[in-house]
This record gives structure tokens, sequence and C-alpha cells, in this order.
């Protein structure tokens, strides 16, 4: 894996400047394999982003993005409500490159180092890097903050801390050196995306000291990122300047950020972004964005989010208990039907247990052959009917209670999954549509038949996810499901660090997942992005979700 | 008057004072746990009893119910109103920031209302079964009928897809640009008045209708008065009083309608923060919020009351 920036430019003649340039490139490529056969595995970029010398500094851009934060701790939050607005004013140790939003480079750490067994990442920081009130940063700052991440303080919830389940210490070797110690290895793309996600903001130890480890209610606590707060109104607007003292010269190009906060997939939204109001719009509604599609001089961009929308079945209920009960219910759903019937409210794709856009994942196209995911339903209602038969439910299921978070998706979907049960399976459900904060009161005690929501992760990896969702007392494993089976095989997936018999292994847990299902998945969630052409430097259509390129230094206005 | 103003004010604290308990009981026997919005989905499922414990501790919510009542008395009292339990912003602070456009759209609203309800009702009034009359009677039932939100949510649409216009983003005072300001509030000042006008366009009718049969019109048109003055000057102060009335009744819908309608229209008013506060389950701005309405109703319905003796020196108050 390399963490070097490609540069898409190639000079037109060839210069003293450049011809040198590519004979030290030459040069190290030489001394590659030298490198490769040293101990630890070392990785250096002297500069993550470079700017763009055609970029034009100056002027302010106006984002709109979800609703205004509940809080203002970001390592405690799981919504793009926090870091929508609050990212461009911190950094991270390393991050996602906002050409592809896949690529990990470097960021506060410049170079960093595996050990050979796994077992130790070593960060070396940069110099001279200082927070938004002038404090230097040092590693005792990334050590408070991963301390915090790993082993958070009572009464503070940190949704990545199992993400760092197997770092013993984290040890400070110098001011801008500093080690993570692994009780076990485990697989470099999954350990670098975790201290690349964007969730994972570097705050200053004094910082939270001083407020005793929770940052909740502290508006403006210091970054070192690029951009730095000005003022906010709550639920109206976040404003934020350009930091001059950026560690990153050069960076960021736009003087001033107007984060404007709205609710997603709301027309005020997209009215806000059609009127001209925001030059650039997160998370808008279909028809806002297809008609933002068809107006001249913008530029629409659908991509992937890390969210699954599902419905859990609890296992405590007799006929739920039953795989077969469970796989037929699966095999009963009309995915393509379901995608359809919320095109306008929210776009969504089809998908299995797992990411279908994960490079481990059964690709689309074969997905879409195997029963339950076929546009010609006949095959797999009438596997689903005998299962129903075989597990002695031939005759329907009477009365069950269905239990429907109040979001016009979930309503939609849940009437049209009633009738699929109805039609197919004989099921009878009834609906009972609850708030937000009832559902998941009424999820985690079990007081549902049939529960529709959706979860989301911070990684696209399996590792990530298959223990929140479907691991034995995972926080989100709604159904109480285990498989004995599924949970051995999800330990190796987590110590595998072989790529290729990792995917095997994550195939293989697919199969287990078809046939024994934990939840039933519904669809996976898209984004829909626009901007005005002005707006130069991003274009998300190949990023994962809306949780790690978010820091707007790289974009300009033309 | 001055007991009769003393037991009103009286009778008026102990409306607030039973409002303020049914609102503190309900929010909190209502279903849902507010620590979903504040710890998110995926913070909620990972936290532990321990955290729990803390969280609702640091929230003030682990105390007795009478103790949490007393302790919000207490901030009513100091005028601090208590904390937002998301972000930590006071909820006066909520009030003085959102409160002059709710309530420019209130006052706005009630102007509108009459300077359509009341000309519309005396030509009604004036010209019974005419098609004049006709037509004020289908559009005021139309209006009344028409839900607020609908009309402002395709006011918004027209005006955006017609014209390519929506109004400002976030708040702009009156005192900071009047223009901007009136973007704003004039949307959904226009949606409430019309609904509002509609009504008192018929309660002006028929009150109207009811005065001008009276023996003191007829002598005033028997000496030879002429019909504007008669109907302006002489039947329509006393066909006011109900009117006046209803208006303080009406401020109330005004006052309910407003957070449908700033919603509808985006305006980032107390009704919108009512909603949000709803949606996120921030009991502490809810409780204040609708004790604030309930204040304004009880505090408007005690002026109507009191402007009865004003507008008619027959009324006296002992």
């Amino acid at each position: 894996m390399s963490d070097q920036p490609v540069s898409g430019n190639r000079p037109d003649t060839l210069s003293r400047r450049t011809f040198l340039r590519a004979a030290g490139v030459a040069g190290g490529a030489a001394l590659g394999p030298a490198v490769l056969h040293r101990k630890a595995e070392a990785q250096e970029t002297p500069s993550p982003i470079r700017p763009d010398p055609s970029a034009k500094r100056g002027g302010t851009l106006r984002y709109a993005v979800h609703n205004a934060p509940a809080h203002f701790d970001v390592h405690q939050s799981g919504t793009v409500a926090n870091i929508g607005p609050q990212s461009p004013m911190y950094d991270t140790l390393l991050r996602r490159d906002p050409k592809d939003g896949q690529t990990i480079i470097s960021d506060l750490a410049w170079k960093y180092e595996i050990s050979p067994d796994g077992k130790k990442y070593t960060f070396h920081l940069r110099k001279g890097v200082k927070f938004h009130d002038g404090a230097d940063f040092t590693a005792e700052d990334v050590k408070a903050t991963y301390d915090r991440i790993v082993r958070p303080p009572k009464g503070v919830v940190i949704p990545r801390t199992p993400l760092f389940a197997t770092v013993s210490e984290i040890v400070v070797v110098d001011p801008h050196k500093i080690e993570f110690r692994l009780t076990e290895a485990r697989p470099k793309a999954f350990m670098l995306g975790s201290f690349a996600s964007g969730w994972n903001i570097i705050v200053r130890k004094k910082t939270l000291e001083e407020n005793q480890g929770n940052l909740r209610q502290v508006m403006n606590y210091p970054g070192t990122g690029p951009f730095k707060h000005v003022s906010r109104q709550d639920k109206e607007v976040w404003i934020m300047d350009r930091n001059p003292n950026y560690w990153n010269k050069g960076l960021p190009y736009v003087d001033r950020l107007e984060i404007y906060h709205m609710f997603p997939f709301s027309p005020e939204l997209g009215s806000a972004f059609i009127s001209g109001k925001v030059d650039y719009a997160r998370l808008l509604d279909p028809v806002s964005w297809r008609k933002a599609k068809e107006m001249p001089g913008v530029t629409a961009a659908a991509f992937n989010q890390s969210v699954i929308q599902a419905f859990w079945t609890n296992m405590k209920r007799k006929p739920l208990a039953d795989p077969r009960v469970r796989r037929a219910i699966h095999l009963a759903m009309d995915r393509h039907t379901l995608v359809e019937v919320v095109k306008d409210t929210a776009p969504m794709q089809i998908g299995g247990f797992v990411y279908p856009f994960h490079p481990m994942s059964t690709p689309k196209a074969e997905l879409e052959k195997r029963l339950g995911y076929q546009k010609d339903m006949k095959p797999a209602v009438q596997e689903a009917r005998r299962l129903m038969q075989e597990a002695g439910y031939g005759q329907g299921i009477k009365g069950l209670d269905f239990v429907v978070r109040d979001i016009q998706t979930f309503k939609l979907w849940a009437v049209a999954i009633q009738a699929m049960l109805k039609e197919h399976i004989n099921i009878e459900c009834n609906l009972r549509t609850v708030q937000t904060s009832v559902w998941f009161d009424e999820a985690a005690a079990g007081n549902f038949d049939l529960a529709i929501s959706a979860i989301v992760s911070t990684l696209m990896d399996p590792s990530d996810y298959f223990s929140a969702w479907y691991g034995q007392n995972g926080p989100q494993n709604y159904s109480v499901w285990t498989n004995e089976q599924f949970h051995s095989l999800t330990k190796q997936i987590d110590r595998e660090l072989n790529d290729t018999k990792r995917k095997a292994m994550v195939r293989k847990a697919e199969d287990i997942l078809e046939l024994d299902p934990p939840l039933i998945p519904v669809a996976y969630e898209q984004i829909y992005d626009a901007w005005y052409n002005k707006v130069r430097g991003q274009n998300p259509s190949t990023y994962f979700g809306i949780y790690d390129v978010v820091r707007w230094d790289q974009v300009w206005l033309a | 008057m001055r007991k009769y103003l003393a037991r009103r004010a009286l009778f008026a604290l102990g409306t607030l004072l039973g409002v303020s308990l049914i609102i503190f009981v309900v929010l909190r026997i209502l279903p849902g746990d507010p620590l979903v919005a504040i710890l998110g989905v995926e913070g909620h499922a990972r936290m532990t009893k321990e955290d729990r414990v803390r969280i609702m501790h640091d929230l003030g919510l682990s105390d007795p119910l009478p103790v949490q009542y007393v302790h919000w008395l207490h901030d009513i009292v100091t005028g601090k109103l208590g904390k937002s339990f998301f972000r930590g912003d006071t909820v006066a602070d909520l009030i003085l920031h959102r409160g002059p456009i709710s309530a420019e759209i209130g006052i706005l609203a009630l102007i509108v209302s009459w300077l359509v309800g009341l000309p519309v009702g005396i030509v009604s009034a004036v010209k019974p079964n005419s098609s004049l009359d006709n037509i004020a009677r289908s559009l005021a039932i139309l209006f009344i009928a028409i839900p607020g939100f609908w009309l402002g949510m395709l006011i918004v649409l027209a005006l955006l897809f017609w014209f390519g216009y929506k109004s400002p983003l976030i708040i702009v005072h009156f005192w900071q640009s009047p223009w901007q300001n009136l973007q704003i509030v004039i949307g959904p000042a226009i949606v409430l008045g019309l609904a509002q006008g509609a009504y008192i366009a018929r309660m002006a009718r028929s009150c109207l209708l009811e005065v001008i049969r009276e023996d003191y019109v007829r002598t005033a048109r028997a000496k030879g008065v002429v019909e504007r003055r008669v109907v302006l000057g002489h039947a329509l102060p006393n066909a006011l009083l109900p009117v006046i009335t209803i208006s303080g009744v009406l401020l109330g819908f005004v006052l309910g309608g407003s957070v449908a309608v700033e919603q509808a229209f985006g305006v980032p008013g107390l009704g919108r923060a009512l909603v949000t506060a709803v949606i996120e389950r921030d009991i502490i701005v809810v409780q204040n919020l609708v004790l604030l309405y309930a204040a304004i109703f009880v505090v408007v319905n005690l002026l109507v009351d009191l402007s009865y003796a004003w507008l008619d020196p027959r009324i006296h108050y002992a």
C-alpha cells in the first residue's frame, strides 16, 4: 500500500527541477526493496494534500448539512450533525484522501511504522503544529485523546471504542512520537482505517482535563484544523474562518465557512440549494437532487453511505426463533420494490448482510441472482413458503407486533413489508409507529416481534460491524441472535491478516447469515450531494459515508 | 378596578401554575429516552448502566420529580428558565433570540386578520346574500378549511420554482435589516392572518347584521345620517366587542398555528424551536416554551377583558 498522494499533472517540458525531482523518485524506487526489508514498515508522506497551484484563494463557502448537533463532543457522537460542522476545526492522525475518499494519507502524523508482528503502530507527529489557542501540539495530546477513546471515563460513551479493543497501551516516546501497542495484530487496513476515521479528531490534553473528559457542552474547544470557530447560532449556522497558521501551508483556500443546519432530506434543504442560498448541499432529498441535476452550472453526485436499513425479528418469540421462519421472511422481501417505494423520500440500493459495495462482499451482479434479491420473486416466494411449511407454519402466523420508527422511509416500508409478508407467506402483523427514542427503548427491552430502523458503522470493514450488528451481546443485535459458527468465524475474520483468506471467510459468513438471518436487510442508504460548479476540489462520488472527508481544506471557489 | 385586576392576576397565576404542573408531569410520563437524542443511536446502544446513571445525574434527571419541579419553578422565578439538555444553551437566550421573530409573525398575523377580515365582514353585512357576500363567505370558509402549513408549503414551492426565491436562512432581526426581516416574517404572517381573518369576517358579519337591526341604527338612518357613517360610526363600534374577544382567542390559534407554519416556511422562530425540542425530547426547552405560550395566551385574554371597559363605557369592573 502506498500512502503517497498521486499527482495527476504531468509537465509538458522537462525542467531542471522536474528532472531532479524525477531522479529523486527513481532513486527512491531503486532503494525501495531495501526499505521494505527494514524491521518495521514505514510510511511517509511529507504533506497529505499538496496545495493545487490552479486553486483560487478567498471567498465564503456556504454549506448546508444536517440539523444542529445534540452536543459538541465529536468523539461521543455518531451523527453527521457533529462531524458536518465541527470537522473543519480539527485534524486526525491519518486521513482519507479527498480525491477518492478511500486512500489513507497522513495528517498530524507525517509518518507511521507498523512492527513486523503487527502489534505496534508508531506515529511520528508533525512539529510546529499549533492548536487554535496557540498551544503546541504534542504526543501528549494524542495520548490523552486516544486514552479517552480507548477507555472512556464514566458517563462518556464513545461509539468508536470497539475499534481499538486490542490497544493495550499508548506510550509517548518523545513529544513527537507515539506508540500504540496491541494485544494482538489486526488487519492493517482495519487499524489504519480506524486511525483515519474522521471521528477520531485530536483534542488538547488540557481541554479534556479541564472538562473532566466530557466535551458534550463545550462548544468551542481548540483544534489544530484548517478553520477556526467564529460564531454559532443554535440550529441555524456555524461560522468559521480560515486558520492563518494552519500547518499545511497554502490550505485552506476559502476564507470563511458558513455551515447551515438543515434537516436531511427536507424540502427546506432542497429549496435552500435550488434558490442558491447555499453553494453545497449534503443529504438532499431525491426530488430536489433530481431537480438540481437538471440545473445548469450544478453538479450532483450520489455515493455510498455507512448505513443499513433493516428490520429485526425477536428471537425470544417462538416462531421467529426458528431460522427457517426468518429465512422465509428474508426471502419474502421484494427488495427492488422496497427501494422503489421510497425513491422520492431517500435514495437506497439493494444489499445483503455485508456492505454491497465492499470488496469482500458478494458482488452486486452475483447477489441479484440469489433468492431474495432477484427481480423475479416467484422462486424466492416458493422457497419461502416451503420453509414455512417445513417449520410448521404453513398456515402463516398472526398478530405479530411490528414496531416502526416514526420516520417517513420506515413508515412507507412498514406498510409494504406488511403487505409482502401477508401476500407471500401469510404472516399478519400490526404496525405500531413510535418516536425514535421510544423505538430504541422498545428494541432494547425486547418489546417487539418485528422492528424496523437503521444502524451505522464507522468503517466499511466487516470487523467493525460484524460484532456490533450480529455479535453475541452486540449493542445493535436487537434480535438477540446467536450462531456459534458465525461468532467463531467473526473472531477469525478479526484476526486474519491475509486479505484473500479474509475475503473467503467473509463470504462464508455471508452464507451463514443468509440461512440464519439475524436481521432482515431492507436496503443500504445512499447520499445525495449537489453543488454549484464554482465549488471546486471535491467530488464525493467514490466516498464511503459522510464521516471521513469533511474538512473542506482542499475546496476552493472559482 | 384594582381589586378586579388583582383577582384576575391571581387567577392567571393559578392557571399558569396548573399548566406548569400538567406540562411537567406529562413530559415525564411520556415514553421515550432523551439519551437517544443526546448520545445518538450508536452511543445509546453502547451505554452501560453506570453511564446512564452518571448522565442522568449530570442532567438533573435523577432527582425526585417534586425536586425537579421546584428547581424548574426556581429557574422561572429567577428568569433563567433552565438550560437545554443538549448544547447547554439557556432557554432564556433562545427566547430572546427567536422570540422577536415569532412575536412579529403573531402581531403581523393579527393585523392582517383585521385588515382582511373586518372589511370583508362589513361588506357582507351591509349587502347580505348578495353575490359579494357569497364570494366573501366562500373565501372565508376556504381559508378556515385550508391547513396553514399546507398553504405555507405551496407558497414556498411556488416562490421557489417560479421565481427561484427563498427567504433568508437565518434570523435577521428588524433592527439589523428591516427588508430581510420582512422577507422572513411576511409569509407566515399572511398565511396565519388569512385563516384568522376568515373567522373575524364571519364574526364581524353576524355581529354587524344583528346591530344593524337595532333601533338606534334605524333612528340614525331616519335622521338622514349617511349610510357609511351609520355603519362605521354607529353600528360598528358596538359590533366590535365580540370581534375583539374572538381576536384574543384567535391569538391562541396563531400561536399554535405558528408551530406548523414556521416549520413549513423554514422560519427559525419559537414554533420551530418547539418542534425541534419535541423531536429531540429536550424536556427543559419544551416545558418552558409551552409555558410561555400559555402565559401569552392568559395575558392576552386578560388584556382583552380589560379593553372592554375602554371600548364600552357602560362596562365597569368592580
